[in-house]
């Protein structure tokens, strides 16, 4: 009983700077997941990010690299965390678990983002972070830059099928953010068609054979091999260039909530009108 | 692969291990990898009408069936043919050469040495640069297993001590190898473990044949070559001296043989294990005990086997589709097990 008190003391103890700090100063927060990364970084004051993680510093995947530059980053470990004291930890829904529970535990105040499976999903998740930044208007005007630039777009004249192409042969699953935007450009999604496994993986041939108009691909950095990259340069695409269109949209503008998926449905609808010009 | 057993081991019809036997499981095995590799062409995730793009394929219509049969279908079949054999044939020249029925490039390392060479050629971006460096990666890798092991073995350990050495060589291998994809800058290259360590025959295409091809061919032609020292050397070393063996010659055309082969064959398709073990044992109560005769058979058997397994996995409902390592693991490491424990009670 001693000792459980003595741990709840040193936990109060820990929190203390936390506790008092919400009502004064401004939020500072840990980002333990890239999506929350690019929100926290194009929405906080530098001074409120005492951490972010260590992927929003690699360029290949993050869109947020050159304000990440400079900044402390974790690994999503427990003790890093805890040792910044943070007043607010923004955690991925299906990332870092473990630390979440021990954070939860200890009596961090962690907000949990799940993954937005369409736009309105996007602008809520936009709103609720920069809500718990402290800064809602921040939030507002995201928003409001993210729909000006959709409506600026003009949508595919035809509703061209799609194939995106991801390393090791992923496509974008029905129902899922990047097929709203697939739809938001005026596309149809030709992974609807093929079988898929759980993951969103596809067999070549059946990518192939779904006969699509247009191929989104990503092309992995160059000096950088693998075997997954290596896939989309397999001579049957090459194949398939010849007579299809093929547009390349890097990976981590799909993902994640933020303005550049504007840019994403952007690039789709040109390379769609540029394929097929309306009649 | 139970076909020709049942069609040969009729009981009376004419004796085993004479040469008009041996010409009939040399056919039958022919016939059954020509059968597969068809059977390969045809089965496959999306079902179109392989004739009809056949067809288009032969009069240089780019259909998009077509460019199915060509760029995918028609590799994979052939390089499961390819992979096998050389499998086959390397396990049987070893076995035959080391006179130790343990002997196979998976379990002596030489496999996973190649693998460690191909990463560190397609990792480290020589690949990128000149194609060519994939599979000399690999090459280079099985080469460096093969001398190591015949050293070892000119040493004179016993047949357990180079299948210990073996399994050395194959731990370390493999361990340098995760070591050298987790290094990689690419975050998809640490996931990569699996295809090197356990083999697969999905999405190549006919560019890994053009590379691998020739350099197994000449790896063949030098294994095949030593089919009469090896029977000669069963006599012993110094009887199949006086006989007019060579035996630095035939050691060198045997590991120069088996680096071309596996290395270039795992290089494409990562290290696929077992075939090496299992084939010589199954094609020598049908071809007799002489190894010399036992190596054509073998390698046809070896494609049989892969190209078995590799129509396997695709048939097999699990996505994302089995390792074929894991295929001939299932069917080889039992069988492993039963080598050694028949070994230790003729011993005993």
């Amino acid at each position: 009983m001693p000792l459980r008190a003595f741990l709840a003391l040193t936990v109060v103890l820990a929190a203390m700077p936390a506790a008092g700090g919400p009502a004064e100063g401004p939020v500072r927060v840990v980002s333990m997941n890239l999506c929350a990364d690019e929100l926290v970084l194009r929405l906080a004051d530098r001074a409120q990010v005492l951490a972010v993680t260590y992927l929003a510093r690699d360029p290949r995947g993050s869109t947020v690299a050159a304000e990440a530059a400079g900044l402390p980053v974790t690994r999503g470990l427990t003790e890093e965390v805890v040792a910044l004291r943070p007043d607010l930890v923004i955690a991925g829904a299906f990332t870092t678990r473990a630390t979440v529970g021990m954070l939860k535990r200890v009596g961090s105040p962690v907000l949990e983002l799940g993954v937005p499976a369409d736009l309105d999903g996007v602008r809520a998740q936009i709103r609720q972070v920069a809500t718990a930044l402290g800064h809602p208007e921040r939030g507002g005007a995201m928003v409001a830059e993210l729909d000006a630039r959709l409506a600026s777009i003009v949508p595919a004249a035809r509703p061209l099928r799609a194939l995106v192409m991801r390393p090791n042969a992923f496509t974008v699953a029905p129902g899922g953010l990047g097929d709203a935007l697939l739809r938001t450009a005026g596309l149809v999604n030709v992974a609807a068609e093929i079988g898929r496994d759980r993951f969103g993986q596809v067999p070549l041939e059946a990518a192939i054979l779904a006969d699509a108009d247009l191929i989104v691909v990503d092309e992995g950095a160059p000096g950088m091999p693998s075997l997954a990259d290596t896939l989309l340069h397999h001579p049957v695409f090459r194949a398939l260039a010849r007579a299809r269109k093929t547009v390349s949209i890097p990976n981590r503008f799909w993902t994640c909530p933020g303005p550049q998926l504007a840019e994403v449905v952007a690039r789709l609808a040109a390379a769609a009108n540029a394929q097929a010009p309306r009649p | 692969m139970t076909a020709p057993l049942r069609a040969v081991a009729k009981p009376g019809a004419w004796r085993l291990g004479t040469p008009r036997a041996r010409r009939t499981v040399v056919v039958v095995l022919a016939l059954a990898v020509i059968a597969l590799t068809i059977a390969s062409i045809a089965i496959g995730y999306a079902p179109f009408d392989v004739p009809a793009a056949f067809v288009d394929l032969v009069a240089g219509k780019t259909t998009l069936p077509a460019m199915v049969l060509w760029e995918l279908r028609v590799p994979r079949a052939l390089l499961g043919g390819l992979v096998g054999f050389s499998l086959g044939l390397t396990g049987a020249a070893m076995q035959g050469y080391l006179r130790n029925p343990l002997a196979d490039p998976g379990i002596l390392g030489i496999s996973s040495a190649a693998a460690l060479g191909a990463v560190l050629a397609f990792y480290g971006g020589l690949a990128a640069a000149l194609s060519l460096a994939l599979p000399l990666g690999g090459i280079t890798g099985a080469g460096v297993a093969a001398l190591l092991l015949n050293a070892l073995a000119a040493r004179g350990s016993g047949t357990l001590g180079l299948i210990l050495a073996g399994v050395g060589l194959s731990s370390l291998a493999g361990a340098l190898t995760a070591l050298a994809l987790n290094l990689s800058p690419n975050p998809y290259a640490a996931l990569e473990i699996v295809f090197w360590m356990m083999g697969s025959l999905s999405d190549r295409s006919m560019d890994h044949v053009l590379l691998c091809l020739p350099l197994m061919g000449i790896g063949w032609g030098l294994m095949l070559s030593t089919a009469s020292a090896l029977d000669a050397l069963t006599l012993g070393e110094d009887t199949a001296a006086s006989l007019g063996v060579g035996l630095i010659s035939v050691q060198l055309r045997l590991v120069t043989g088996a680096a071309l082969a596996v290395g270039s064959g795992v290089a494409v398709s990562g290290a696929i294990g077992f075939v090496g073990l299992v084939v010589p044992h199954l094609m020598r109560p049908l071809v007799g005990a002489r190894p010399g005769a036992s190596l054509l058979p073998s390698g046809l058997a070896g494609a049989v086997l892969v190209l078995a397994a590799d129509i396997g996995v695709r048939l097999l409902a699990t996505r994302p589709e089995l390792k074929l390592g894991v295929v001939t693991a299932l069917v080889g490491a039992p069988f492993l097990i039963v080598l050694l424990l028949r070994n230790r009670g003729r011993r005993a």
